[in-house]
Order: structure tokens, then sequence, then C-alpha cells
């Protein structure tokens, strides 16, 4: 007897294959929509803003009275904060980066980061809460003291390290430990005897130095993490070579990581400068708002986020006030979009 | 010829070599020192920061000692201590009309004396106001809510106090009369505001990760999407504020109110700032956090796996439903966890789209349908900006903005814990299957 060769028709493989293959490419199909979707909802998202903005100002072409100058003054009060940030924050972001890079082990730095993290993630109210509350109450009647410890407490800081760096060239992870309780006791010392006080006065608590603070804070983790990336590549490109040919640590970093580095470093500069520029609750905490033309760093100051946050909610749509403040978004926009492409092109230019 | 090296002369420096090696160590024992102080500010900072938000966030809530002071005209003045200024004390003493009425500011001239009778109480009253006396139980007067024995307590009974009133203020049922509503609204708007963003943005961000990962890949297309999530990230919050005012909240919200709503017009429905807007724009505000984290997770997955899949007959939406998604949750669950982060420090959008002080109504009540996202809400960044800026009795008002501010510090910490958690936990995974 023979065992019949073909299947039975219940099983038939091929007409099970076909009907799957058809269903299966709907599937793949609608799939492949919904994935489509995502990525077109993201390009909308990022058109939507520079639309939404010239559909909004485009068809009247009128720009109200007083538009130049109120822009102008608000936007000299954005860059007068940010840059006085960049300028203090950019120092103590870069030397972190260069301690991690150059200075430290592997695990050190990976002990160090989650430090860099928590202060990264603080969010900017409770900074610009804590510059209002505590710091403004301080730094009325202090700033001469301010300065004289900026000065002091690094010379401390340095002249103790150089002393003890023999005995600390055998457990280099203590050497920030060091330099803190150096720094600490030289900064105690400073703001306890206070001779000082009321040296340089200031009309308001709130002023142009409290904002470059309080955004300084916020900004040294920035500068500090993408520093950090720029100088690691810079440091393992040449710092082989610089040690085969007899030069320091110190050396290599001066003659070659750090021109190397240069551009990248700018980047994180200009990075951070977008950030602070598009800052509104410490600016608006701390900054008092005055709408004055200043380059003083004691005055106040009032800036184009701040001036969004408190008059838009008022503002009737279509209005005088709606346009100009709509103008001042476009304002805003803009320069942090241009910060942030300069920044992508001089990084891209160093890797 | 003659070169300094390793011999002592070069270690002295008489020799050129030994001069430039003898700088380069000076040099570099400078360097380690300054970069050495930079680290240590940050950690400085970051300490600081955190410990004062603990001592001013927890201190109002530790009970103070009721104090009688003694002045140089012979009068006596029985309060708490609030505040210690250059050459001045303010004392909190009985409040006349209204909770906060009673602040005295003494100068430190015209204190005799100052002394803690052990007798003395303080009183609150149902409406708020303080009032501190001598003795007595008052407790049975009418219009006394409280009486506290502040000065004859222990250790114990004032750690007592303490819980007692922070479980108060936390979980709302503030202190009769006294401002604010504690911190649950807050806490409860935030969590239902993320919870609706989320719903919006991470299908969104996991399909347009899915398509930059597997069907676009490194061509044109993918290329500008990528452009595109980068750019985003770098716009200020306040944009995307502003973004959600003009499109959702006038625009379309507008457009639903005369559509759907237009008989209760002028009054807005959907018009104006509400849940629905506000989850929105900060569903465009954490987007990119979104697409970028779940594409890392995504290029994470070796891509001898696709390879081999795709051999082996499975469509790429087989093979990416099957073996890649599965593969990429730690990375949905990071994303997740780092768009709320976002979220719930991003005050100045929701400035602009719906938070209010008080939200007159809860979004979430027992009403159907359950969540009304036209409705305002309460947000707990916000309550840090408000309580500091906009209360009406700041002695009052800051210590409270502190509160919440701890409270906030304390959620976003943990977020951020969570997803270097999730973060490692991948990085391991990784290393423990290649294939």
């Amino acid at each position: 007897m023979s065992v019949p060769l073909r299947a039975e028709p219940a099983l038939d493989v091929a007409a099970l294959v076909q009907r799957r293959r058809v269903s299966r490419r709907r599937r793949e199909r609608a799939g492949r929509a919904l994935a489509a979707i995502g990525a077109g909802a993201v390009l909308a998202s990022m058109l939507a803003i520079p639309l939404f903005l010239l559909v909004e100002l485009l068809p009247s072409a009128s720009v109200p009275d007083g538009t130049g100058e109120r822009l102008g003054v608000l936007l000299g009060g954005t860059l007068k904060a940010s840059v006085l940030a960049v300028l203090l924050a950019f120092p103590v972001g870069l030397a972190a980066a260069v301690h991690l890079v150059c200075f430290s082990t592997p695990l050190q730095r990976s002990r160090w980061r989650p430090v860099l993290d928590l202060l990264a993630a603080i969010p900017t109210v409770v900074l610009g809460l804590i510059a209002l509350t505590w710091l403004a109450p301080w730094l009325q009647s202090r700033i001469a003291t301010l300065l004289v410890l900026a000065a002091v407490v690094p010379a401390a800081v340095i002249a103790s390290l150089a002393v003890f760096a023999p005995l600390l060239r055998a457990h280099p992870a203590r050497r920030p430990f060091v330099a803190l309780a150096v720094g600490l006791a030289a900064g105690g010392v400073v703001i306890g005897w206070d001779p000082w006080a009321g040296a340089i006065a200031v009309d308001s608590p709130w002023n142009g130095v409290l904002v470059a603070l309080a955004l300084g804070v916020a900004a040294v983790p920035l500068i500090c993490t993408v520093g950090a990336d720029v100088l690691q590549r810079a440091w393992d490109r040449h710092i082989d070579a610089a040690v085969a040919l007899g030069a320091s640590r110190w050396q290599a970093l001066r003659s070659l990581v750090l021109p190397a580095a240069a551009s990248g470093l700018t980047a994180a500069a200009l990075l951070a400068l977008g950030r602070c520029a598009g800052e509104t609750m410490i600016v608006l905490m701390a900054s008092g708002n005055t709408a004055i033309a200043s380059a003083d760093p004691r005055d106040g100051l009032r800036s184009l986020s701040a001036e969004l946050a408190l008059s838009l909610p008022g503002a009737e749509r279509g209005g005088a006030l709606w346009r100009t403040l709509l103008i001042a978004t476009l304002v805003l926009f803009v320069l942090s979009f241009a910060c942030n492409l300069a920044a992508a092109r001089l990084r891209a230019r160093s890797a | 010829m003659q070169s300094g090296g390793g011999t002592a002369a070069g270690a002295l420096g008489v020799t050129r070599r030994g001069a430039a090696v003898r700088r380069g160590r000076i040099g570099e024992d400078l360097a380690v020192g300054a970069s050495a102080a930079g680290l240590a500010l940050c950690l400085v900072l970051a300490g600081g920061i955190v410990l004062l938000l603990v001592r001013a966030g927890l201190a109002p809530f530790w009970p103070q000692p009721v104090i009688e002071y003694t002045l140089r005209d012979g009068s006596r003045v029985l309060g708490e201590l609030v505040l210690r200024r250059d050459d001045a004390l303010i004392v909190r003493g009985d409040d006349q009309l209204r909770p906060g009425d009673g602040y005295v500011r003494l100068r430190q001239e015209e204190i005799l004396a100052e002394r803690r009778p052990p007798d003395a109480i303080a009183r609150v009253h149902v409406d708020g106001r303080h009032s501190y006396r001598r003795g007595g139980d008052d407790a049975h007067e009418p219009g006394i809510a409280a009486v506290e024995p502040r000065n004859a307590l222990t250790f114990a009974g004032r750690l007592a106090f303490f819980g007692e009133r922070l479980r108060a203020y936390a979980f709302g049922g503030d202190r009769p009369g006294d401002h604010g509503q504690g911190l649950l609204p807050a806490l409860a708007g935030t969590l239902t505001l993320v919870l609706l963003m989320s719903l919006i943005v991470m299908p969104v961000g996991i399909a347009a990760a899915v398509h930059l990962h597997v069907y676009a890949g490194h061509g044109r297309l993918g290329t500008l999407v990528r452009g595109a999530v980068v750019s985003l990230a770098g716009v200020p919050s306040i944009v995307y504020g502003v973004l959600g005012l003009g499109l959702f909240v006038h625009g379309i919200g507008g457009g639903i109110d005369r559509w759907l709503y237009a008989d209760r017009l002028p009054v807005p429905t959907f018009g104006t700032g509400g849940l629905l807007w506000a989850a929105l724009t900060l569903a465009v505000l954490t987007l990119p956090v979104v697409v970028a984290t779940v594409e890392q997770g995504l290029s994470r997955i070796p891509d001898t796996q696709r390879l081999g899949s795709l051999a082996l007959g499975a469509t790429r939406g087989e093979t990416l439903r099957r073996l890649l998604l599965p593969q990429a949750r730690p990375a949905v669950l990071s994303a997740w966890i780092l768009a709320v982060a976002r979220a719930v420090g991003a005050v100045a959008p929701l400035m602009l789209v719906g938070v209010v002080k008080y939200a007159p109504a809860s979004p979430i009540d027992a009403a159907f349908p359950y969540l009304h996202p036209s409705r305002q809400f309460t947000h707990l960044g916000f309550a840090v900006y408000d309580q500091a800026l906009i209360s009406p009795d700041a002695l009052v008002g800051v210590p409270r903005a502190y509160s919440a501010a701890l409270l906030l510090v304390a959620l976003v910490l943990v977020l951020n814990a969570a997803a270097g958690l999730v973060g490692r936990r991948l990085r391991d995974r990784d290393r423990a299957f290649t294939i």
C-alpha cells in the first residue's frame, strides 16, 4: 500500500503562508505608518514654533511703537545676565573638567559624576528661591567681600596644594578634599572677619551680581560636562606622544591639549550662554525686573524671558502688547538657536 | 652632550633640561591645585544647596519656644522669635485682627532680658490667629482651636510635634485659617499633569525613535529628524510656553470653544489655560529627551540580532515588535523618568498655560468623567515661586516656599537616581549579552 503523497487539504501549507504573507505585509505597512506619524510629529513640533510666530506676526506687518527700544533694553538685560553668568561659571567648570579628565583616575571620575549630576538636576526655581531669599540680603552689603573671597580662596587653595604636593602625590584622590577643607577655612576667615562689609554700595539687593551668581551655578554643570567631553578627546589624542617626549601633564595640557580643545571649549561656553539666555525663573526671581539698560552689574536688569512670563498672561490676543511680546519671543528663539547652532558647528569642527 | 636628564645636576635645575623639568613640576602642582579648587567648589555648591534646603524647609515645623522679652521701658512682649536681623529682632506677638498682623520689631538696645517661662503657651484660634499667654488652661475657651504648651515639651515631645506639623502640612488640612492648602494639592496637580503628559509624549516619542532607528537610518530624512530633535532640545522652555498659549490655548482652545461650547462664551472652557494644554505643552517640551534616549537604547542592541531576524524572514515591523522593543524596555523606562524629571522642574511654560495658586476645583474628582482636562491646577514648582514672591505674609510664605522646594528637589533627585539605576542595569545587561 502506498501512502498518499499529497498533504491533507486542511494543512495546505502553501496557502497558509500565502494568506499570512498578506496580513503580515498589511501589519508591516500599518506599523511603518505609525512610526512615520511619530517622526512627523517631531518635525511638526520643531517647525511649529517659528511657523506659529511668523503666522501671527506677518499678516499685519506693523510693528507697534516703542517696540525697538523696549526690545533693546530687554535684549541688553538678557545678554548682561548671560555674559556675566558665563564669565563666572566658565573658570569653575573648566577647572573641574580639567581635574576630572587630566588629574584623576576613572574611579574618582565615576565618584564625582553624581555630584555634578546633583548640581545639574536642581530645578532653577529652587536656585531662584535661594538667591532671592537667602543670598540677596547677605550680598547687598558684601560685594566687596565677594571680590576678596574670589581672590583669596583660590590663592590659598593653590598655595596649600602646592605646599602639600609631595605628600599628596601618593593619594591623588584626596586632593579635592584638601582643597575643600582649605577653601572652607579661608572662606570662613574672610566672611567671619569681614572688615569690608558695605564697601561697595548697591541700590537694591536684586541686581546683576546676584543674577550672575545664581545663573552661574546653573551653568557650571553644563560647562563641566561638555568641557570634559571635549577635553577627554583631545587628551586621548595627545597625551601619549607628550609623555613619550618627556612633558609633564601640565605642559601637555598647556601646549597641546588646551589649544586643541579650544574650539570645543568655546562651544561649551556658547551652549551655556544660550541656556542662560533662555532661563526664566532665576532671572524672574532674582533680578528685580527693573527695565533699565545699564552695563553696571550692580544695577538690576529685565530679561526677555522674564518679560514674557510677566506680561504675556495679561496681554490681549492680537493687541499691540501681544505683537511686541511675540516679536520678543522670536528674538529669544533666534538668539538661543544661533548659540546652539554655533556651538554644534564648533564641536563638529573640533571632533 | 651635556644634558640634565635624570642626573642630580639635572634635578636641581642646574642644566637647562633640568630647569624645564622643575618648571613643569611646579606648573603641574599649580594646575592640580587650581583644578581641584574648581571641583571642590562644585561640591560646596551642590552640598550647600541641599543642606540649606533641608534646614530651611524643615525648620518651620520645629516647635519654637515662647519667649518673654522684658523691655527697657518696663513692658513685656510674649511671643516667638521669627527672625534676627542685624540689630533687631522680629517677634511674633498676638495677632489682633488677622493672622500675621502681630509681628513686632524689637531693637537690641530696647531689650533688657529674655526668658522662657515654662508655663507659656501658644494658642491657635479657629480663624488662624495666634496668641500667647502665661499659664492657664484655655482649651475650653470658645474660639481656641489648639493649645500648645511648647516650653514644657521634652525632646521627644518636640519630635512628635514636629512630625505632626509636617504631616499636617504635607497632606493638606493645614492649621486652621493659615494661608495655603498644604502641599497635597500641589503634589496631586503635578502628578496628574505629568501622567497626562506621559500619555501624550511616550507613544509619539517611541514611534519617532523607532522610525529613526529602523526605517530612516542615516539617510536624509533621518538626519533631518535628528537635527530637529537636537534643535528642539535647545529651545528655552518659556518659548514652548508662548507656543502653548498662542497655538493651543487661544488657537485650538478658542476654536473648540466656538465650536462646541459657544453657549458658554465669553466664559472660556477650553480657551483658557488648563490641564490639557499644559500637558500638551510639556509633551512638546520633553519630546526631544524621549526620542534621544529611546533611540540611544535601540542603537545599543547589537545589529547582528536585527540582521539575523531579517535573514530568517521576519519583516522589519516584526523584528521590532518581538525582538528590539522588548530589549529596549529599560531605555523606554529611563526616557520616561527623564521626561518626568524635566517636566517637574519646568515652571516657566506653565505660568503661561494654566497653573494657578489655588485651583478652584481639582482637575480630578468623583464626578464623571473623573478627569477634567479643561480645569486649572496647581504645581509644586509654581508653589515655590508663588509662596516666595506673591504670598501676602512674607514671613510665613518664604518658609513654605522652602518646604515646597525641598519636596521638589527630593522628587527630582529620586527620579534622576532611578534613571541612573535603570541606565546602569542597561549597561550591565549589554555587557552580559553580546552575541
